[in-house]
């Protein structure tokens, strides 16, 4: 009985993920040319940004190394805190130093996963949270002309879903002793390249 | 499984009005039939379409010139006009033919050229790409493409054997009867419509479509006793009814795959993707019930009595209706 | 109870209706023809408009995450009250320019993510006022192609969604799999928060 229920779930879990691939792209195929592009652009945009990648990986794996319930509340949290921090570019309420915001969010959260820091679970989510407005706010609001928004906006927040998924599965070999050494190692190499980014936002 | 299907038919009946009539309209055919070097001989046969003659016109390209005097007859399921041109001297290659007024039909239209050197070619316009445009040869996969998106699109739109199915599904018990049930219609109706395709044998339309609907009304009944714990011939062996009923659906099909003027060559492979379509479509429709019935159990719907009557009833109800509507349209054919 | 239901759409016709009346705008619906008829261009229409789409599959979510009951009330309320708002939107003459939709994604977004537990009576209320409101627009759209029996399509297709969707839904039994629920959730909400956002950008 456990083994058929598990066998389900794993049928169910496919369909959907194919499902989930293969509407956009009906979609694609139908919509106006100019329109659909967008979702297209939305789901780029975010791994175009290195710094804007390794934060929102390194979200992933404190995630994974606080375990339950930081391991949901971050990833739940952090796309609405994020769509409200686009919300606000694009009512046009301006945000100073946005560059080294991002710039700081790599070097905590990797200093986070470096540290194993375990804050507690509100702090963790604050934290996420206000770097999430700098993330939403610098990359939410660049709509290429004539693309639909609402396709934009889908492709970005799902795209930025499936980084932090990467990063929770990277983190799952927390479990292993070694898998923890080399966690807290991306944690460095991520805090290392804030620190460039940062440098290079002042420069 | 049986009781949660009961839904089903309040679907069903959505569609019902939309498409229930859509079964009966024939496909339209374009001949283009080369004669000399820059002239063709045109017959567009545009099918009745819900008893009046069919909104879609002819638009041939701008620069072709008719000769003579284009004529017009009017028969029984269709009008056919017929034409010759000349393309001035020069090529048909890549000319677009449109068909305005389409795109507001459920019509498909068949074009074939046939040129002086035996060569054929064959297109479809549809509702959805309302122009043909004039080619040589195609490659294998286009024309495969072609055929399984019509027996798709015809066995989606054909309410009166989905609801057989249906039928079949209400009184299968256990998945054994039902695989053994559903690869008999299959091969059923597979044959006939090879049978029919192929030439061999040839079933008139309003007769067959009367015995169809007759198929239905056959179902209603044995639902309804199957529900009420009874048993019969039709509730111990569902497939053999399958398959009777589904040697006379596969007539009911290459109704829809239209092969005047096939060349004799193309005639098994397009058969072969139709009836591909055709099952593809069937599959789906039999998967979406089944997991509709999961999720009605899964849901612990309970239904009341009278919605658990419904579905036997609808079938058969459906099924006197169509029966009595199609022996009316085949006495005032006969008269 | 029936009050309350009552209520609620009247809240929220009162909002359409003083939306529809202070922001008239075009109607750029896509619509889609399938070459096979009215019914199937509904479902067709449905399955490929996003601003629909995602919030009746989140509205299977969250019904899914309730439970059998209240899956059961989404179930039958949802669709019968899209195809409700869809015969009013038929007569309606024009098209409110907010993207009304987003509230939709952001407030079931939002109770999903939230794994929001609701009365009985206010979740048939939200479900029915959901469904009234893109039904509304869906018939302002439909009414230039499909009508009525486009609606009727997309009724039955909402059936089939809502019904395969929770019942999944309704099954899972992994913890995680709730997670996952949620984390979706939150997509949506966020997409409707942007959706507004570029509302006011003009780039809706």
């Amino acid at each position: 009985m456990k083994k058929k229920s598990a066998h389900m779930h794993f049928i169910f879990w496919l369909l959907l993920f194919a499902l989930f691939f293969a509407w956009p792209a009906s979609v694609l195929a139908h919509v106006e040319q100019g329109q659909a592009i967008g979702f297209i652009t939305g789901l780029e945009h975010p791994w175009s940004g290195l710094d804007h990648v390794l934060a929102m990986i390194a979200v992933g794996l404190w995630g994974a190394q606080l375990g339950n319930p930081a391991l949901w509340i971050l990833p739940v949290t952090f796309p609405m805190v994020m769509s409200l921090g686009a919300m606000m570019g694009l009512l046009g309420i301006p945000l100073p130093g946005i560059e080294i915001g991002i710039a700081v969010s790599a070097i905590l959260l990797g200093g986070m996963v470096l540290g194993e820091v375990r804050p507690k679970l509100y702090i963790a989510a604050m934290l996420v949270g206000f770097f999430a407005i700098f993330h939403g706010h610098a990359h939410g609001t660049e709509l290429p002309a004539g693309q639909s928004g609402l396709l934009y906006s889908m492709g970005f927040v799902i795209a930025t879903g499936v980084l932090h998924g990467i990063g929770i599965l990277m983190g799952t070999i927390h479990r292993w002793p070694a898998g923890k050494l080399a966690l807290r190692g991306a944690g460095a190499f991520i805090a290392a390249m804030g620190f460039v980014f940062l440098w290079q936002a002042v420069a | 499984m049986r009781s949660s299907l009961v839904v089903i038919i309040v679907l069903i009946s959505g569609f019902l009005f939309g498409t229930a009539a859509a079964h009966e309209s024939q496909p339209g055919s374009l001949e283009i039939k080369q004669l000399t070097r820059d002239r063709y001989d045109i017959t567009w046969r545009a099918p009745i379409y819900y008893g009046k003659p069919h909104p879609a016109q002819l638009q041939l390209p701008q620069d072709w010139q008719t000769i003579g005097q284009p004529t017009e007859r009017r028969r029984v399921d269709a009008t056919v006009f017929h034409r010759v041109i000349s393309t001035g001297g020069k090529s048909i290659e890549g000319k677009i033919i449109r068909f305005p007024g389409l795109e507001a039909t459920i019509t498909d239209v068949f074009v074939r050229l046939t040129r002086l050197d035996g060569t054929v070619m064959i297109t479809v316009a549809r509702p959805t790409k309302t122009w043909a445009e004039l080619r040589g040869e195609r490659p294998w996969h286009a024309t495969a493409g072609e055929y399984l998106g019509l027996g798709f699109h015809h066995i989606l739109m054909g309410v009166d054997h989905l609801l057989f199915v249906l039928g079949l599904l209400l009184i299968v018990k256990g998945r054994m009867m039902l695989l053994k049930t559903i690869t008999s219609f299959t091969v059923a109706h597979s044959i006939t419509l090879a049978i029919a395709t192929l030439g061999y044998a040839k079933a008139p339309l309003p007769p067959l479509n009367a015995a169809i609907a007759l198929s239905i009304l056959f179902l209603g009944p044995e639902v309804v006793r199957s529900r009420q714990g009874e048993t019969s011939l039709t509730i111990r062996f569902p497939w053999l009814v399958a398959f009777a009923f589904g040697l006379l659906h596969g007539f009911g099909f290459a109704s829809g795959l239209s092969t005047t003027g096939m060349p004799k060559a193309e005639l098994p492979w397009a058969l072969l993707w139709f009836n591909v379509g055709v099952e593809l479509g069937q599959l789906v429709f039999v998967f979406l019930a089944l997991v509709l019935a999961w999720s009605f159990r899964a849901l612990e719907i309970r239904w009341p009595r009278w919605a658990q009557a419904l579905p036997g009833y609808t079938v058969g109800s459906l099924g006197a209706y169509w029966t009595i509507q199609r022996t009316v349209i085949l006495m005032g054919g006969l008269f | 109870m029936r009050r309350t239901l009552f209520n609620n759409m009247l809240f929220l016709l009162g909002v359409i209706v003083s939306a529809a009346l202070l922001l008239p705008a075009k109607a750029a619906a896509h619509l889609v023809t399938t070459g096979m008829g009215p019914v199937y261009d509904g479902i067709g229409h449905l399955l490929l408009t996003p601003e629909d789409l995602v919030p009746a599959i989140a509205m299977a979510l969250y019904a899914g995450l309730r439970g059998r009951a209240p899956g059961r009330q989404a179930l039958f309320y949802f669709p019968l009250a899209w195809l409700l708002g869809g015969f009013i939107g038929l007569g309606a003459e024009i098209m409110p320019s907010f993207p009304l939709t987003a509230i939709s994604f952001l407030l079931v977004g939002i109770l999903i993510a939230a794994d929001l537990r609701l009365p009985a009576h206010v979740f048939a209320g939200l479900a029915a006022a959901v469904g009234i409101m893109h039904g509304f627009l869906n018939g302002i759209a439909l009414k230039t192609g499909p009508g009525g029996l486009g609606l009727l399509g997309i009724m039955a297709a909402l059936f089939v969604i809502v019904a395969i969707i929770s019942a999944c839904i309704v099954s899972l039994k992994p913890p995680w799999t709730r997670i996952v629920v949620r984390v979706a959730g939150s997509w949506v909400a966020a997409m409707g928060l942007l959706m507004i956002g570029w509302f006011f950008r003009g780039q809706g």
